[in-house]
């Protein structure tokens, strides 16, 4: 196992080589050029020289890409071009917030989507079956903005049930601007989710070993929750690992209009301000975390399968 | 059914249903009750965050208006004055200015002090003295800090820019030894020696490139003072959340500002009740960010917010197109609407260096222009908020003339393929595909498109080109633009301002993006940039739009108009004010606010 975990953790290197390659050819030899932006409409040649030779790019590219990686492996990626902040405390802000907005309704919506998968699929064929089915399909086809939009218009502004906006800091004030957006998290994430694991528990409840547990006389709850679920966890652990990164880079619609200041809205920023260090860190911090995340989701099929070796 | 629903299964939903409704009540509630009080809270909204508050960092407008909380100028503008005055703010008085008009002579008002903070010795702050201007400005100079504000000195200050250049290959910038241009007399006398008549210096020293700054807190904490902003004006940063919101409490050491006890012919009298009382007003200011106009517009109509733009797609749910005016279910709950033309130009650049376009000549740009519908595009694209501009001189700027007419600025289909003919190109025949450069907005793409569609009608094709913002101003700084929509907007109102835009020396990578290039026009500049505004002047600048009506090196679009709104518990509010400062002046009405959106 140790063996294969590093192996793997090496594997992540010509990813990250690979990905932050990508990205530097893409933004030094594609876009423009972002002293122009940071001189200001006013500039000279010398100014825009001396904001170019601050930022690097007065370099070759080869040691403008040396300078990245070297930042990549001390994780220090400076100062934002544009805000003058440190880059890591804007990261561990910013994926604070994402990730306390986030990770609450991941593990709700999560449970409720399993609870209904298992339910739907045990009622296949039934009214309740098709009904929910039906109404899932409906609330997948509808875009997020419309839920966005009509959950602010009626039940924030119409109904005052909730902040329209918002967004506060403190660890106990924070929640009151999250209910909105939780629930309308909720009400896109588990529709598909739904629909996906009902698939899952479909393939599991006709196969033979669920027929054997049943003519042996084994009551229900114990077949689903012993026997069926154990053996569905290899796609639901795939499903919510890879859905992890997620959680700490945040949802960007649900940021920029309940107004809370996480990794979304930072990354759009990022990109509509050209400021590359913001814009290269938060690339790393997301291949690192689909690295680790894929990492764990292996391990964990070895353990929920014994049969599953590592190699 | 081949499997039966264990009870268990029924519970768990049930259990987990029952969890969310009550959580999601219960969070509800805390979200409907556990808010803060509003009262003695001015509420603002802002497009976008601050990049800064370093006033010497500061290039936008949003920054302009978090920073100028804090900070302060030697002077300010009027507030309640059109066209823009300026008066004393840590000035004791106007300055002196010697005969030649080459040195200015302010005395510092005494007992300023900046805000306590624990970057001064005990926390507390210190009395401001004119060494501090002395510092700030040189700091406006300062190779290592690249402020993008170094054009309002450069070559105008004596001295400025050879320190400048001696501090270049320094490790740190010596303040100690500074330039003959900038001079603290003694604690309160500040002389400022100019090496050209300089007018807009006094339009400069109300600008946030020359807020004052404390010496010892900027370089205590280096990069870091962007964020830990110290300053003397009327607030307190109290907590900048990035992206969310910038909260501000009074200072209570503030030296104070009086209302303003004269206004204009024509404005309410309301706007008066608060003549000479002590400022600010309010306790404390939030300027609250919106990444969208959704949220905004539904936190102003349910009274969260003080003021606010009307959003594009809200426009013509709020205003009476026939009138122009709010309708009725506004202003029937007191909501207020004021309309003020902003101080900017947009317009349609020509890269004059470009061969085929330097080929063409004016009667060829003349055609465009009167191939596109001006008045069409504010209608469609900007719900009607603008005026077709004729020159790019914006109104309310001394130099701007309603009744200047450039022939060109109307939409003429039969007059530009005529033109187009008398240029060479009959028909569109000889022109090759033009490139258009523009931005990546929704609207610049909206309104390229129509560009496109008007200009086929005269023959001519355009290549839309989408940019990125660097994109853009990279391929204007490299010339490789061909033509380009763009807009400007006042630095300080003066037509120096609009007009050096075009002026030859300011060539890319300067502010004359489109290259252009006429000698005429250029010593006319150089006559009229150091001159105060005058019957002369205004000749000049007349003289020097007949150049630009003939040249034709953009076509002018539109100066835009600023709709807003705000509560009928706002008070004081008066559009159209350059400075960064307003919220000092405004004042709610607790008791009307309290009584909510009815």
């Amino acid at each position: 196992m140790f063996a294969y975990i590093v192996r793997r953790a090496l594997y992540a290197i010509p990813i990250m080589l690979g990905t932050t390659f990508l990205l530097f050819l893409l933004y030094n030899f594609v876009g423009g050029d972002p002293a122009l932006v940071k001189a200001g409409k006013h500039a000279t040649a010398e100014t825009i020289a001396t904001i170019r030779a601050e930022m690097g790019l007065d370099q070759p590219w080869y040691l403008q890409y040396w300078d990245l990686l070297m930042q990549v492996l001390k994780f220090d990626f400076g100062r934002s071009w544009s805000t003058n902040l440190k880059i890591t405390d804007m990261v561990a802000d910013g994926a604070g917030t994402s990730f306390s907005l986030t990770f609450p309704v991941f593990v709700m919506s999560t449970c409720l989507s399993l609870l209904l998968g298992i339910f739907v699929a045990v009622k296949r064929g039934s009214f309740i079956d098709k009904g929910l089915v039906t109404l899932a399909v409906g609330a997948q086809s509808i875009s997020v903005l419309v839920y966005i939009l009509a959950g602010q218009y009626f039940l924030a502004y119409k109904m005052g049930w909730f902040p329209i906006s918002g967004y506060e800091p403190g660890l106990t004030e924070r929640w009151a601007y999250f209910a909105l957006p939780w629930l309308i998290y909720i009400l896109i994430a588990v529709a598909p989710e739904m629909r996906f694991y009902r698939t899952i528990f479909l393939d599991e409840l006709y196969q033979d070993y669920v027929r054997t547990a049943k003519s042996k006389g084994l009551d229900s709850n114990t077949i689903l929750f012993k026997h069926v679920l154990r053996n569905a966890l290899i796609p639901i652990l795939t499903n919510l690992i890879i859905s992890l990164p997620f959680l700490i880079l945040g949802s960007l619609l649900l940021e920029s209009f309940f107004g809370i200041p996480g990794l979304g809205g930072l990354i759009v920023k990022a990109i509509g301000n050209e400021d590359r260090p913001v814009i290269y860190a938060l690339t790393v911090v997301g291949t690192i975390a689909y690295v680790i995340f894929n990492l764990i989701s292996d391990i964990l099929y070895a353990v929920v399968d014994p049969r599953v070796q590592l190699k | 059914m081949f499997f039966s629903l264990p009870m268990s299964i029924n519970h768990h939903i049930k259990k987990t249903m029952n969890f969310f409704a009550v959580f999601v009540l219960a969070i509800a509630f805390a979200g409907c009750t556990g808010g803060k009080s509003d009262k003695g809270v001015l509420k603002l909204p802002m497009g976008t965050d601050a990049k800064t508050l370093d006033p010497q960092l500061v290039d936008d407008l949003y920054s302009f208006e978090a920073t100028s909380l804090i900070y302060e100028g030697l002077l300010e503008y009027e507030y309640l004055k059109r066209p823009h005055e300026l008066k004393p703010l840590l000035a004791a008085e106007l300055p002196k200015v010697s005969e030649d008009g080459m040195k200015y002579t302010f005395k510092i008002k005494k007992g300023v002090m900046f805000q306590d903070s624990e970057h001064f010795p005990g926390g507390k702050g210190r009395e401001l003295k004119a060494q501090d201007f002395v510092y700030t400005f040189h700091r406006v100079a300062d190779p290592k800090l690249n402020s993008g504000g170094f054009w309002i000195f450069d070559g105008k200050i004596k001295g400025l820019n050879e320190w400048r250049e001696a501090n270049k290959d320094k490790e740190t910038v010596d303040y100690d030894k500074t330039s003959e241009g900038f001079k603290a007399i003694d604690d309160y006398t500040l002389e400022i020696n100019l090496t050209t008549k300089y007018p807009q210096l006094m339009y400069v020293l109300a600008m946030s490139y020359t807020l004052v700054v404390p010496r010892e807190v900027v370089e205590k904490l280096g990069q870091d003072f962007a964020n830990n902003p110290v300053g003397t004006g009327p607030y307190v940063l109290e907590k900048w959340m990035r992206e969310a919101k910038i909260s501000y409490t009074k200072n209570p050491n503030y030296h104070g500002t009086n209302y303003p006890t004269e206004s204009e012919a024509g404005d309410a009298a309301e706007l008066l009740a608060d003549s000479g009382k002590k400022l600010p007003f309010m306790d404390r200011v939030e300027l609250l960010i919106f990444i969208e106009s959704q949220p905004m517009w539904l936190n102003f109509m349910a009274g969260n917010l003080d003021r606010a733009g009307i959003p594009k797609d809200n426009f013509s749910s709020v205003i009476d197109p026939a009138t122009n005016k709010l309708k009725s279910e506004f202003s029937e709950k007191g909501v207020r609407l004021t309309i003020s033309p902003s101080p900017d130009v947009t317009y349609t650049a020509f890269n004059m260096v470009d061969p085929f376009i330097k080929k063409a000549g004016p009667k060829f740009r003349q055609a465009i222009s009167l191939a596109l519908d001006e008045e069409e595009s504010i209608r469609i694209f900007a719900n009607g908020r603008g005026i077709p501009a004729h020159t790019p001189v914006p109104p309310n700027i001394p130099g701007y003339d309603k009744d200047y007419v450039n022939p060109y600025q109307r939409y003429d289909v039969e007059a530009a393929k005529k033109l187009l003919a008398e240029a060479g190109f009959p028909g569109g025949k000889g022109v090759p595909e033009l490139e258009y450069e523009i931005g990546k907005s929704t609207d610049a793409r909206q309104s390229a498109e129509n560009t496109k569609r008007k200009l086929a009608a005269i023959g001519i094709n355009i290549k839309i080109n989408v940019n990125q913002f660097s994109e853009l101003l990279t391929k204007v700084n490299e010339r490789k633009a061909q033509m380009w929509g763009i807009a400007w907007g006042a630095d300080y109102p003066d037509a120096e301002n609009f007009l050096q835009l075009l002026y030859g020396p300011n060539q890319t990578p300067g502010p004359n993006g489109a290259n252009f290039q006429n000698a005429a026009y250029d010593k006319l500049f150089e006559q009229m940039r150091f001159t105060y505004d005058s019957p002369e002047r205004r000749e000049i600048i007349n003289k020097m739009k007949d150049i630009f009506v003939q040249e034709m090196p953009w076509i002018p679009g539109s100066h835009r108009i600023g709709y807003g709104l705000e509560h009928k518990w706002l008070k004081n509010y008066k559009p159209g004010y350059m400075g960064g400062n307003v919220a000092k002046f405004l004042r709610v009405d607790e008791e009307i606010r309290a009584k909510g959106v009815k």
